[in-house]
């Protein structure tokens, strides 16, 4: 068993810096400078070829990829990410007044798609084919098919500006933190209630729930007790990859209601050519997407005895 | 309180705990006007943070410098100079001093005099320093003379035309409390003479209160909050719903006319006034095609900048075809707009030895194609301007090619001249008229990415000559340029954006800031 799990954190090392080099080697072969930003943004209008040549010089710029690849990787480990070419501030100091927001974000979202997710699926369940369980499939497929920056505007308009009960944007008090939450849970948990709702619906009909029937138990008490929990894993694994989706619907959400985490930042580093701020964002999203997946494997493993057994061929 | 085990527990029963929580969740979700205490503090809606204001650093947000610190000039309504921490100046016959008399009983938010001391210690941060060689005043710098605790004279080793006039941009010219310079000349803290203080900044908002001890008119209310909202339609969202007092302006928080229309309708107040830029259609230098005056002719009479202004702009621009509007100084004679004329530019393109029609011209046994380089991330609203052109000059028998790119890529392409055409934007004020003429339309200056609208070994002479002439000969050697550009269709403005607000209805006596680079506060009171 920990054989297995060191296995698989020496598997998630290695991904992370294969993740890392090939985004280092995407950002650096992008169009544009960076010496010529520091040069702009030092000097303004007077940044000059003399100038950024010798920035450039100052910074390694004209060494070999991999020569600079291992330089920022070994102050990267050291917490030294570099300084925001747009914001003029460590980047270690931008992840600290930004990371926060960010995961009090996807916290929230996490759980509101957690509990919409069982609450729609288990509620379709026990329907079973009527009304609600139609109802609930087209809400489903609703929420998994529009895009979050429509929602936001759908839900300020309605919530903010019209019912004045919740902030449009920013950080005030944990009300402003509902509009933002429902809109980046709405996509992953329409997706997961599916997921619950298609894996109950297999389960009630394996030999475990015949069973159950037979033993006099009723629907619900078989649905409960009998289907939900061998949907654990399949439902772990699915909700495992829809939280890291829902970095990326960070980068939209957090524009919209103006949070200002790590994805806004992304955008604004993308927009002004922040190479140095995109390069110390995605290495942290690689970090954020494999420990993730790190995490639901192990739950999966410690959850199903049979995830453990050694694979032979 | 009971302990079990040693340890210390609270005992709460499960009928408060509920009662509890609904009460959070009731008071949290209580309409937030019943909360609401924001009556003295106006609350400004910038796309991007403000930044720390480091006066010589690139990275902070322009507006923010203008209501914290105050330069020796302050840029009045068309360019007239206005008395700032200077209450007077002069220059020398010879234009090698300035004499400025400093305004006396004037203190930093820090408590900190400003007088000549102080005056000096911030000149001579940027004056004479190579980075800053950009600024006419900077790069001619010769030394400082203190004539008395209020009165110091620049001395410089040339005449500069445009020295008064570049000691009112945002930065670096202002000035910063001595105090808050540290020992290696950084400086530590935005603290400056203006009539706000910066009470707090981070990457959400930025909380100013006013300077009661400011020298000038002060604010009528206390507070100002500028709030970051990145997304234009959650920033209008923001002024229907009241958590916003005001938006717009292009370098605060862009408001398109789109937009602008539909807040109109809602019941928001929209102010529009000209403004001080103008986009500018480029032609490539290095083009071969372009090289061509006969084809820059046809896109000159061939684009209808009318319909552009009316349809695009939502009547939000003003059609033109002079370089600099007139809200800039000696911007120029004005040239009447041309209506668009299809047989005009195709009796041009015949004049020229292009042969064909509406369906297609040819020279030499080479179509009439032409590549349109547009970035909408860097120019917002300009692919459509393209597409408009592209098919206004389609009629007219030209093969149009919109290369859409990305922000970085346009920024590479643009300094190299790798395009038929292209957008430009002129700076507007207070950069102008000096500032474009000088960046843009001069071969050796360096502008980076930006790149230049047009260049030629003819062109540099007479621009460098209006940018040297100073006091009587200023004028006619900038109309010599205006001119110069005008009789070789060097380039082809299009239209000048309106200066673009707006205001919930609890804003009274909102009138737009002298420039887009300043924040909206004068003359306002809340209700």
């Amino acid at each position: 068993m920990q054989r297995m799990f060191m296995r698989r954190t020496g598997l998630a090392v290695l991904l992370m810096l294969a993740a890392t080099a090939l985004t280092f080697a995407l950002v650096s072969a992008a169009p544009g400078n960076v010496a010529a930003l520091i040069a702009e943004r030092a000097a303004g209008p007077g940044a000059d070829g003399p100038m950024i040549a010798r920035i450039a010089e100052e910074l390694g710029l004209n060494d070999p990829l991999p020569v600079r690849y291992l330089r920022w990787l070994g102050a990267a480990l050291t917490g030294d990410f570099g300084i925001s070419l747009r914001t003029g501030k460590p980047m270690s100091e931008e992840f600290a007044t930004r990371i926060p927001k960010t995961l009090a974000l996807l916290a929230g979202g996490g759980v509101l798609a957690l509990l919409l997710s069982l609450v729609m699926g288990l509620a379709g369940a026990v329907s079973n084919g009527g009304v609600l369980d139609r109802l609930l499939h087209g809400v489903a497929l609703v929420g998994a098919s529009t895009p979050n920056f429509f929602v936001a505007a759908m839900l300020t308009i309605v919530f903010s500006v019209m019912l004045g009960w919740v902030p449009t944007f920013g950080v005030a008090g944990f009300t402003s933190w509902l509009l933002p939450w429902i809109t980046i849970a709405l996509f992953p948990g329409s997706v997961l209630s599916r997921v619950v709702r298609v894996n109950l619906q297999e389960a009630m009909s394996r030999p475990f729930a015949t069973t159950g029937f037979a033993k006099g138990l009723t629907r619900r008490a078989v649905l409960f007790r009998e289907a939900l929990p061998n949907i654990l894993i399949p439902y772990m694994t699915t909700f495992g990859a829809q939280f890291t989706l829902m970095m990326i619907g960070a980068i939209v959400v957090e524009r919209v209601f103006g949070l200002n985490g790590i994805g806004a930042f992304f955008i604004e580093a993308i927009r002004f050519r922040d190479f140095i701020g995109m390069q110390a964002v995605l290495l942290l999203f690689v970090v954020f997407f494999v420990s993730v997946n790190l995490i639901v494997d192990i739950a999966a493993m410690l959850a199903d005895p049979r995830l453990r057994r050694p694979r032979r061929a | 309180m009971k302990t079990n085990g040693g340890a210390a527990m609270i005992k709460l029963q499960r009928r408060s705990f509920l009662a509890g929580t609904a009460g959070l969740t009731l008071f949290s979700a209580l309409p937030r006007i019943v909360l609401a205490d924001g009556h003295d503090t106006l609350k400004v809606a910038i796309a991007g943070e403000t930044g720390d204001l480091d006066l010589l650093q690139n990275v902070s947000t322009l507006s923010s410098y203008t209501v914290v610190f105050d330069g020796l000039i302050h840029y009045g309504a068309g360019g007239a100079l206005e008395p700032g921490l200077a209450t007077a100046w002069t220059v020398a016959e010879d234009g090698l001093s300035i004499s400025f008399d400093l305004r006396e009983g004037v203190l930093f938010s820090d408590g900190t005099p400003f007088d000549a001391d102080a005056a000096e210690v911030n000149l001579k941060r940027w004056m004479g320093v190579p980075d800053f060689g950009w600024i006419g005043i900077s790069a001619a710098f010769d030394s400082i003379v203190k004539d008395a605790p209020n009165k110091i004279t620049v001395k410089l080793t040339r005449p500069v035309a445009a020295a008064l006039l570049e000691l009112t941009i945002v930065r670096p010219v202002r000035f910063l409390s001595p105090k808050a310079i540290g020992a290696d000349g950084t400086q530590t803290a935005p603290i400056g003479t203006g009539p706000w203080i910066v009470e707090s900044h981070d990457s959400t908002k930025t909380v100013l209160v006013r300077n009661d001890a400011y020298w000038g008119e002060k604010p009528s209310f206390s507070r100002m909050e500028l709030l970051v909202v990145p997304d234009e339609l959650a920033r209008a969202n923001g002024l229907r719903a009241g958590d916003l007092d005001v938006i717009g302006g292009d370098w605060v928080a862009p408001l398109s006319p789109r937009r602008a229309s539909a807040l109109k309708g809602d019941g928001m107040t929209v102010i529009a006034e000209p403004g001080t830029a103008t986009t500018i259609l480029g032609y490539s230098p290095k083009s071969p095609m372009m090289q061509d005056k006969a084809v820059r002719d046809a896109i000159f009479i061939g684009v209808d900048r009318a319909a552009m202004a009316a349809v695009l702009f939502e009547g939000y621009a003003d059609a033109t075809v002079n370089i600099f509007p007139t809200t800039v100084p000696t911007a120029g004679a004005r040239i009447p707009v041309p209506t668009r004329d299809l047989a005009a530019a195709q009796a041009a393109l015949t004049a020229g030895g292009w042969t064909g029609d509406a369906s297609g011209f040819t020279k030499d046994g080479a179509p009439l194609l032409i590549d349109f380089l547009v970035s909408d991330e860097a120019f917002p609203g300009s692919r459509r301007i393209a597409e408009m052109i592209q098919g206004q000059l389609t009629e007219v028998g030209f093969q149009v090619n919109i290369s859409s790119v990305d922000t970085a890529t346009i920024h590479d392409r643009r300094p190299k001249f790798e395009y038929d055409l292209t957008f430009f934007a002129t700076y507007g004020a207070p950069y102008d008229p000096h500032g474009s003429l000088g960046a843009s339309f001069v071969t050796a200056a360096d502008t980076g990415p930006d790149g230049k609208i047009y260049v030629s070994d003819d062109l540099d002479k007479v621009v460098l000559a209006a940018l040297d002439a100073g006091g009587d000969a200023r004028e006619p050697a900038m109309q010599a340029v205006y001119d110069w550009i005008s009789s070789n269709t060097a380039a082809c403005p299009l239209v000048v954006s309106q200066r673009i607000w707006a205001v919930n209805p609890r804003v009274a006596g909102f009138g737009l800031p002298t420039t887009d680079y300043d924040l909206p506060f004068k003359g306002i009171t809340l209700s």
